[in-house]
């Protein structure tokens, strides 16, 4: 295969890898029958809880690891081959740095073993270390340095080679919010340079931020892949947005809106990430799929159990109610509350959303968010307080 | 090939920062200099000379070996552990590239300490006489026989006339129905091996034994060869010496007249003691101008025994001291590129603690190699095919780090490295073995899951 002709930057054709035994009998399924496509340019995201398979992805990929089945292209190749590699850049979990080099010696060793001319590799190095804004330490042993500092330079050290495919396995880890917010920021700009970018992440926040696309991955299988915003949104149902609303004026939008309706915007309901990426995990731990990763079992541990049981009534509780259970109740809630409200407004009965509606969030919702025996507030009050919060708890949060 | 520099380089910087490295380096530094002060030897300033040599090159040779071993198999399975090799597989660099950088690293690593150390030494070495403030006899004989580098010739009994002459006999005993009963064959053939080398080795009293030597090559006749030897007796005098009376001279020419002779032959009259190395000077005009001389050993009538003169060898000298130590390092240099060869091929499958336990008993086992290749010759015929197909290629794939291949010796005795042997020592040990452990390293390495995992 010829690397410009192919279609995608990254395939997996029905990847699987089992990791066997001292043995050699196969134990674990880290990734089982994976087909991965992403294109030329985009920017794509891999999501899973830990021991999914991403990172065992990722691995088999940059030819760390060897299929057990099924295969792996970069650019139309195998990573093996040098003038592949030469176009990947790599920032692994963690950083696996000669802690005795300084920055820009760590710096010019790969661009050395990249093969770079001196020229380029000088000149490409300062401007890294400035990117990466480590241009006043540079000459301080990598050891030295903070975990977000390491993160950095092993950012630069994915990028001297100016690659075409850029592979990063974590890329937020230990990095502080602004450095976060310039890794993503460096992300989209790399994006909008042509590059492909292949991320993996469980920081949700991150991954919606930047990605094209993404997949989700349970049990070393993709439980769900498409555009981020696609995905996310709810197509059977329709959510209004107002804001600043007074009673008389939310009677004049139920007028108006029934005419024209020229002041209110009407979008889909975005569900946050995080809602839907628990969703879908729990979705498949349901199906009781196999996974070699962490599993919640809701059970505590028996020598905690042992050691507490009837001594705390807070604690027996939370013993008994399996953690599982208390995470899904409370994530469907908040989408019930959200989903009871986007139906009501898509039949566009005023009515009903100023007033029966709040009613039966209030009467519904688990966690009361109106102080409701408070005689002093109005009810349009009650209402506005109410609508803010809903719209503010699944947009904001 | 920038590449493989590269990864040299960083397996330098990684060596250099191993505790191990710190205490060689420190040790040697220190020790050197001391052990040029405080030996003396056998209280001459050959003894001293000797002695320092001896124990600096070999404590030097064996510091370096463990620190090649370490290092050597450190630098792999260190970058593997700490997962620093990913981010280094997964750049365009082939994989035999990374295991000929951290061998191409070790080896300039402990060369350019090797270098150092063997620097520090022979600096030391050549000022010890004049820190000494030795006599002009003892100045004079260093001279002759330490700071020098001379050619040994040996003529060796002919061992396979031995055997031919021990299974005539044992022939001529069966067929006579002499053998002695309760002797295996083997036994018998021993003893009569030993007793015809003895007749060819033992000078019984009043008569004489002959050594010729040949390729005596590139000595003006007012220089002078040496006559090395050692006595052994059957009856020891009181005070344990030895008359001794040495022709030394071309004995082709005794057919001919006197007058049309060539060159002279010389005779020696000494009284040496025994079980001692002696040596004497001869003028070279004795040698025949094909480079041939003999050396014949009268057992005069004083002695009353018999005398077995050993290592008679005859020196002369074929070039500097200082092109000789360079040798005697070079030879250091081959087990170092031989074991740093070793260490990085097994540590591309093995861990850190397998490695260097398999390196360090590799290496103790080529610094006794010729003791373990002796005791297993003597084997019964069973035993002795077993040995032959299974033990025997191992022990050859050992290194030799013990009798000849050991370089201490030679500069101990003054005597020459040959070229020829060094190139023979560097063709076997660094083309053939090393490199023979270096591609199985790639092979496996090229095989390898870097990041495998095994639950």
């Amino acid at each position: 295969m010829v690397s410009e002709n192919s279609q995608f930057a990254i395939e997996t054709v029905s990847l699987t890898k089992v990791f066997p035994d001292w043995w050699g009998r196969a134990k674990v399924v880290a990734v089982d029958n994976l087909d991965l496509q992403i294109k030329h340019n985009e920017v794509y995201g891999l999501l899973g809880p830990n021991g999914s398979g991403k990172t065992t992805t990722i691995k088999i990929l940059l030819s760390l690891l060897h299929a057990t089945k099924g295969s792996a292209y970069v650019l139309g190749g195998s990573s093996r081959e040098a003038k592949i590699s030469s176009r990947v850049g790599y920032l692994p979990e963690e950083s696996y740095l000669y802690k005795y080099l300084t920055a820009r010696e760590t710096l010019d060793f790969y661009g050395r073993i990249f093969g770079l001319a001196a020229k380029t590799r000088k000149g490409r190095i300062e401007t890294l270390l400035d990117m990466v804004g480590l241009a006043p330490m540079a000459n301080r042993a990598v050891g030295t340095y903070s975990k977000g500092m390491a993160r950095r330079i092993g950012l630069a050290q994915a990028l001297i080679n100016d690659p075409d495919v850029l592979v990063l396995d974590e890329p937020t880890s230990g990095m502080d919010p602004i450095g976060t917010r310039q890794m993503k920021d460096l992300i989209l700009g790399l994006a909008e340079r042509g590059k492909t970018i292949l991320l993996c992440s469980h920081l949700l926040a991150d991954v919606e931020d930047v990605c094209d696309r993404i997949g989700i991955l349970y049990g070393g299988r993709m439980q769900m892949e498409g555009p981020v915003d696609s995905l996310l949104q709810k197509t059977d149902e329709t959510q209004i947005l107002a804001s600043g609303l007074s009673s008389s004026a939310l009677e004049k939008i139920k007028s108006i809106i029934a005419a024209e309706k020229a002041d209110c915007s009407i979008t889909s309901p975005m569900d946050k990430l995080e809602d839907f990426f628990i969703r879908t995990v729990s979705e498949a731990q349901r199906r009781k799929e196999p996974t070699s990763g962490a599993v919640n079992s809701g059970e505590i541990s028996g020598f905690l159990k042992e050691e507490h049981a009837g001594s705390d009534d807070v604690l027996e509780k939370l013993v008994n109610a399996s953690v599982d259970e208390v995470v899904s109740a409370e994530v469907e809630a908040t989408t019930t509350e959200v989903a009871e409200v986007a139906k009501k407004a898509n039949k566009s009965v005023l009515d009903e959303l100023t007033q029966s509606t709040v009613a039966d969030v209030e009467s519904e919702s688990p966690r009361p968010t109106v102080p409701l025996d408070d005689e002093g507030v109005s009810t349009s009050e009650i209402k506005e307080d109410v609508l803010n919060k809903l719209i503010g708890e699944s947009r904001d949060e | 090939m920038s590449r493989v520099w590269a990864v040299a380089m960083n397996t330098i910087a990684q060596g250099l920062r191993m505790k191990l490295a710190v205490i060689v380096v420190l040790l040697l530094v220190i020790l050197l200099p001391l052990m040029g002060v405080v030996m003396i030897g056998d209280g001459t300033l050959k003894g001293k000379l000797q002695t320092f040599v001896s124990y600096g090159l070999s404590l030097t040779s064996l510091l370096l070996c463990l620190l090649t071993i370490a290092v050597s198999t450190h630098t792999l399975t260190s970058d593997i552990k700490r997962r620093q090799i990913y981010l280094v597989i997964t750049k365009p660099v082939r994989r035999f590239e990374i295991v000929c950088g951290k061998l191409l690293g070790v080896v300039l690593l402990i060369t350019f300490l090797l270098g150092i150390f063997t620097l520090i030494i022979y600096s030391l070495t050549v000022s010890i006489p004049r820190i000494a403030k030795a006599d002009a006899a003892q100045l004079e004989q260093v001279n002759e026989e330490f700071f020098t580098s001379r050619e040994t010739l040996t003529d060796p009994v002919d061992e396979v006339r031995i055997k031919e002459q021990a299974i005539e006999e044992y022939r001529r005993l069966k067929e006579n129905r002499q053998l002695p009963d309760g002797l295996s064959s083997k036994r018998v053939l021993f003893e009569l091996e030993a007793k015809y080398r003895g007749i060819a080795t033992n000078v019984q009293v009043g008569a004489s034994r002959r050594w010729v030597f040949e390729n005596i090559k590139g000595l003006d006749p007012d220089e002078t060869i040496f006559i090395q030897y050692k006595f052994g007796v059957a009856v020891p005098r009181p005070d344990d010496k030895v008359y001794a009376v040495w022709d030394i001279g071309d004995d082709r020419q005794l057919k001919l007249d006197p007058s049309e002779r060539k060159t002279d032959i010389m005779r020696a009259q000494k009284i040496d003691a025994i079980r001692v190395v002696q040596e004497f000077q001869v003028p070279a005009k004795v040698v025949a101008e094909d480079g041939y001389v003999s050396v014949v050993f009268h057992n005069p009538v004083q002695n009353q025994t018999t005398v077995i003169p050993q290592d008679v060898k005859v020196l002369y000298r074929s070039g500097t001291f200082t092109a000789n130590f360079i040798r005697s390092v070079l030879l250091i240099l081959a087990r170092i590129i031989f074991l740093a060869a070793l260490g990085v091929s097994i540590s591309t499958w093995l861990s850190f603690p397998v490695a260097i336990l398999i390196c360090v008993v590799v290496f103790f086992a080529g610094t006794v190699n010729g003791f373990i290749v002796d005791s297993l010759d003597g084997l019964s015929m069973v035993a002795a095919i077993f040995y032959s197909v299974t033990i025997k290629p191992i022990l050859w794939f050992l290194p030799q780090f013990d009798g000849e291949f050991s370089p201490a010796p030679y500069i101990i005795a003054g005597e020459s490295i040959g070229w020829l042997f060094l190139v023979r020592i560097f063709a076997v040990t660094v083309l053939l073995k090393a490199a023979l452990l270096t591609l199985f390293g790639i092979f496996i390495f090229h095989k390898k899951e870097i990041a495998r995992i095994t639950v």
